[in-house]
């Protein structure tokens, strides 16, 4: 249904979205489905079309091509004409001259923007040194490293264990592998178990195959190295001594807002971008949805993040509302608690996907 | 998936380095045991900004073209490869600065013009050019080794020929070079595989012979050398220059002579000299070249003198387009002089083929003591091919002179003698007792002028009937037929560089299951009545394929013949698209 026509012909409104995921698809849709005159541009550092890595623990099931997992065919994005700059960075927004700056020099202009850059794996400072030695998994590409890199039946000594790690724990473990959990405060992010109910969920790791290992009482870790010959290739070692070894090391923290290409531009920053729940910031020319995004919480009275694909996706729908001259407002819909399922196992509204 | 079908196409502006890298490419690949087929496309400006493409197809089995749609394209220019993006089909990637110096203004970036199905590669080629080599103007070897590292090419012979290209300019350059391509190489194999372009590792080459890679005039100047060229005049000229450069070196190796005359007309006059003393002769040029030339090969048809005219057609009238391909000096090489002139006009369609053709006229030159017009094109004489070479030496006869008989007591030497064949033998300055008159006028079989009707006519019919010989001519292929025997649907009939095209779009035709057949036809003058009619007969429809504007050869065909022919005529300033053949053979077929 085309509610408002935000584009005349002679000029069509340029709206540009920064990101590939969730949040920026479901905007472009709504955008197009809004305002079908309108030039409609995705900018994203990856490769690939946009593709759905909540299935990516999949792919230690069975081996897909980076293809299978694409939301929508190649000529999806050509028949709803959103054009889709791969392989670019943005390095800075000027809100004055309404132009994205991206790393090759190029200012691409806009008349809307929606910012949808997600966030990065949060790495805990000390941890910083060791980057190189711990298996990222945010991309197909990665996952597909993970897979050469662990031998059969070989083990994953995972780090904090946010909700992220703790769904691809539950393939390793349904494939044979071993699976070492290092605790820390992150541990379930975004969910916040604190008191028994933590230790509730632990033991029901435990009960589902997961080695914890409580990473607070160890001190924290300190340092991770490469094993020792006739050992496994990695070693982990805490602050108070002890060591563990696995085949690689992963570390699942939760997740940082990308904004830092935004700090010139002159709109509010906390540790997101900040929005009202209509998702405007504080530049009326620039919305943010998804991770990347601190909404405003009238009940709370704080700026608070909103994760889960569902969210992200009303989000997405919202943003691209607003855009087109809508009124519209996010509030939740996702329930936030971590759970226990009919099999006895953890389950979460996070994992929820539709 | 057990064979290897690739196509790369390399774009930059003048002096990127564009067809050096093509070349590269192309002879590492040749090394590495493919099969390639290239064609590089350059500017009509000696030195400036203009475009340049270099195309490469990289293939395990033989092919006969170029493919329409490219597998890879890289850009180093991205002002001249945007208009190109369009070229590379779904799952192919494209291969692009990512780092540009200065300023891009919106829309200017490769970034924004890759569709949805093609997979980018943003490099920071200048990046790592300077890093790796101190300054930026080794990029194009920078992706070349990106290339090679994405596709999975051995570096070995990559860097054998970076080595033997820059050992001139020493070792300082060679090895600043060689660690542009591995810098780019290290890329390449650390990059994630997106895109679904695979090649096959090839071991070696599965064809017997001496494999080489030439270019459509190198593999003349090939053909010469080997049937023992002893004098060469040309002047320069877009697309031929390269066959005279290239003798330039390599016949004063052999003890052998070349002269740049001040124009065409002393370059014909001067290999009709020569071929009088008795020397092989020849000259090269392209249609404007020709048409100078006209008034001097009336001049060897009526005296029977030997010489060679390699003619490598671009677009015309006039300058024309000097930097485009295109098939309309036909008439020209065939009728292009005053009266009747008759001479053996042959057009081969691939790179073999024109060093087949170039050693073979040397022989039919001398036997049938005539001028021989081999005609090339732009395509033909700039493409790139494997050829397989004969292990058991040259095929061609170094002598096909008529051997002279000893003459009676008092006889005297008649040089335009009539004779069974036509042929009369041929006594050069020198030969005792042989003097004689040659002239440009009709003469009687002394050399001497006679205008009578009666020697006007027997001298024509001299003239004419001797060539027909040529028809049967040993070891050299006058028209060949390939595809479907008996009768078939859709005949195509094609002369020169187009062939390779219409072979292509012959075999998408039988995949198709459309009944057709091929045939090439390489001698054009004289016309091979026979073999081309009984190809007729054996046709429902007959289409003719050529890139010129009149259907110059259809018009020839149909002259000779009086048979209808569906004309394929086009002047895309570039091959005729094998879509296009296709879709006149499914049309011709009745398949829509
Ligand atoms: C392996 C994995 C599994 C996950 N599983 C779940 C799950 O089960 N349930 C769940 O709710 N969530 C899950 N998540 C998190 C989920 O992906 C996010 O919450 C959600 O995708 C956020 O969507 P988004 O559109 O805000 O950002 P993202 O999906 O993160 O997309 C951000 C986009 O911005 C682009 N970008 C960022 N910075 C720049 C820049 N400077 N220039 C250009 N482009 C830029 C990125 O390339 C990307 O395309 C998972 C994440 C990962 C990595």
């Amino acid at each position: 249904m085309v509610a408002q026509v935000s584009s005349s012909a002679s000029a069509p409104h340029r709206y540009v979205i920064i990101g590939n995921g969730v949040a920026g698809n479901q905007a472009a849709e709504g955008l197009r489905d809004r305002d079908p005159q309108g030039q409609i541009t995705i900018i994203t550092n990856s490769r690939m079309l946009f593709y759905n890595r909540y299935l990516l623990p999949e792919l230690f099931r069975e081996h897909k091509d980076w293809r299978a997992l694409l939301a929508h065919p190649a000529e999806h994005y050509e028949k709803r004409r959103i054009r889709v700059l791969r392989d670019c960075w943005v390095t800075s927004v000027d809100s004055r001259k309404r132009q994205v700056m991206l790393a090759h020099n190029e200012a691409i202009s806009y008349d809307t923007l929606l910012v949808a850059t997600g966030g990065r794996p949060y790495l805990p400072e000390e941890l910083a040194e060791c980057r190189r030695l711990i298996h990222p998994f945010g991309s197909y590409e990665n996952a597909l490293a993970v897979r050469k890199a662990l031998p059969e039946n070989g083990s994953v000594v995972m780090l904090g264990g946010d909700m992220i790690g703790l769904d691809l724990a539950r393939t390793l473990l349904e494939r044979n592998f071993r699976v070492v959990l290092v605790t820390h405060e992150n541990s379930f992010w975004p969910h916040q178990p604190v008191g028994d109910e933590r230790t509730k969920f632990l033991a029901i790791l435990e009960k589902m195959g997961i080695e914890v290992v409580d990473g607070e009482a160890q001190g924290g870790v300190v340092a991770i190295e490469k094993g020792a010959s006739g050992l496994p290739d990695r070693r982990v070692r805490f602050r108070q001594g002890g060591d563990i070894y696995g085949d690689i090391v992963m570390s699942f923290y939760g997740l940082q807002p990308l904004v830092e290409f935004m700090m010139g531009s002159g709109t509010d920053i906390e540790r997101g971008l900040l929005v009202g729940t209509n998702l405007r910031t504080s530049d009326p020319h620039i919305y943010a949805a998804g991770d990347v995004c601190q909404i405003w919480s009238e009940k709370d009275n704080v700026y608070r993040f909103y994760y889960g694909h569902r969210n992200v996706r009303a989000m997405g729908a919202v943003a691209a509302l607003n855009m087109t001259g809508g009124n519209e407002h996010f509030s939740t819909t996702q329930d936030e608690a971590l759970f226990q399922n009919e099999q006895g196992h953890i389950d979460s509204p996070f994992w929820a996907y539709d | 998936m057990n064979s290897t079908d690739i196509q790369i196409a390399l774009c930059g502006s003048a002096g990127d380095g564009t067809i050096a890298a093509g070349d590269i490419l192309r002879n590492a690949v040749a090394a590495l045991g493919y099969r390639v087929i290239c064609f590089d496309v350059y500017p009509p400006e000696i030195r400036g900004f203009g475009k340049c493409i270099s195309r490469v197809r990289i293939t395990t089995e033989q092919t006969y073209a170029l493919k329409r749609q490219s597998d890879l394209l890289i850009s180093l220019d991205d002002s001249h490869a945007i208009p190109h993006a369009g070229e590379v089909r779904t799952d192919g990637a494209i291969i692009y600065e990512s780092k540009p110096v200065g300023h891009c203004p919106e829309g200017s970036h490769m970034s924004s013009h890759i569709l949805p199905g093609q997979i980018p590669y943003g490099i920071p080629l200048r990046e790592l050019a300077e890093k790796a080599t101190g300054g930026a103007r080794s990029r194009n070897l920078v992706v070349l080794g990106v290339i090679a590292g994405l596709l999975g090419f051995s570096p070995v012979p990559f860097q054998k020929i970076i080595e033997k290209k820059f050992a001139k300019q020493g070792p300082a350059v060679v090895s600043r070079n060689q660690a542009g391509f591995q810098s780019g190489y290290d890329v390449g194999v650390n990059t994630f595989k997106l895109d679904n372009v695979f090649c096959v590792p090839q071991e070696s080459n599965p064809a017997a012979g001496k494999v080489v890679m030439l270019s459509g005039n190198a593999a003349v100047v090939q053909g010469c050398m080997d049937a023992e060229l002893d004098t060469f005049f040309g002047y320069p000229i877009t697309p031929a220059t390269t066959i005279m450069e290239r003798l330039a070196t390599a016949m004063p190796k052999r003890g052998r002579r070349l002269l740049q005359t001040e124009d065409e007309i002393s370059a014909i006059a001067a290999t009709i000299g020569a071929g009088y003393t008795g020397a092989r002769s020849a000259t090269a040029t392209s249609g404007p070249g020709l048409a100078l030339m006209a008034e001097m090969l009336g001049l060897a048809t009526m005296a029977e003198i030997p010489c060679v005219i390699f003619v490598s057609q671009r677009g015309g009238p006039s300058t024309g387009m000097p930097t485009k391909t295109e098939q309309s000096d036909l008439n020209a090489a065939l009728y292009g002089s005053p009266g009747d002139s008759q001479r053996i006009v042959i057009a081969p369609t691939n790179v073999e083929g024109c060093y087949r053709c170039a050693g073979k006229a040397f022989e039919m030159s001398e036997q049938y003591q005539t001028p021989v017009i081999v005609l090339l094109d732009l395509y033909l004489s700039n493409r790139y091919e494997t050829v397989t070479l004969t292990e058991s030496g040259p095929p061609f006869t170094l002598n096909a002179n008529k051997p002279l008989r000893r003459l009676e007591a008092g006889e005297s030497y008649q040089r335009y003698a009539f004779t069974e064949d036509g042929v009369s033998p041929r006594a050069v300055p020198g030969d005792s007792g042989c003097m004689h008159v040659v002239t440009g006028l009709e003469h009687n079989t002394l050399g001497r002028p006679n205008d009578s009707e009666e020697i006007h006519t027997a001298m024509s019919r001299k003239r004419h009937d001797k060539l027909l010989a040529a028809l049967h001519h040993p070891d050299f292929t006058v028209t060949k037929r390939i595809g479907h025997s008996g009768r078939i649907k859709v005949g195509i009939l094609a002369w020169g560089s187009t062939f390779g095209e219409c072979l292509e779009a012959m075999f998408m035709a039988h995949a198709e299951g459309i009944s057709c057949a091929s045939m090439k036809v390489v001698m054009l003058s004289p016309f091979p009545v026979e073999a081309v009619t009984q190809f007729m007969d054996d046709c429902d429809q007959v289409l003719v394929p050529e890139v010129n504007y009149e259907g110059q050869f259809a018009q020839l065909l149909q002259g000779i013949l009086a048979r209808p022919v569906v004309r394929l005529s086009r002047v895309p300033g570039s091959p005729m698209p094998v879509e296009l053949i296709l879709s006149e053979i499914r049309r011709l077929a009745g398949v829509v």
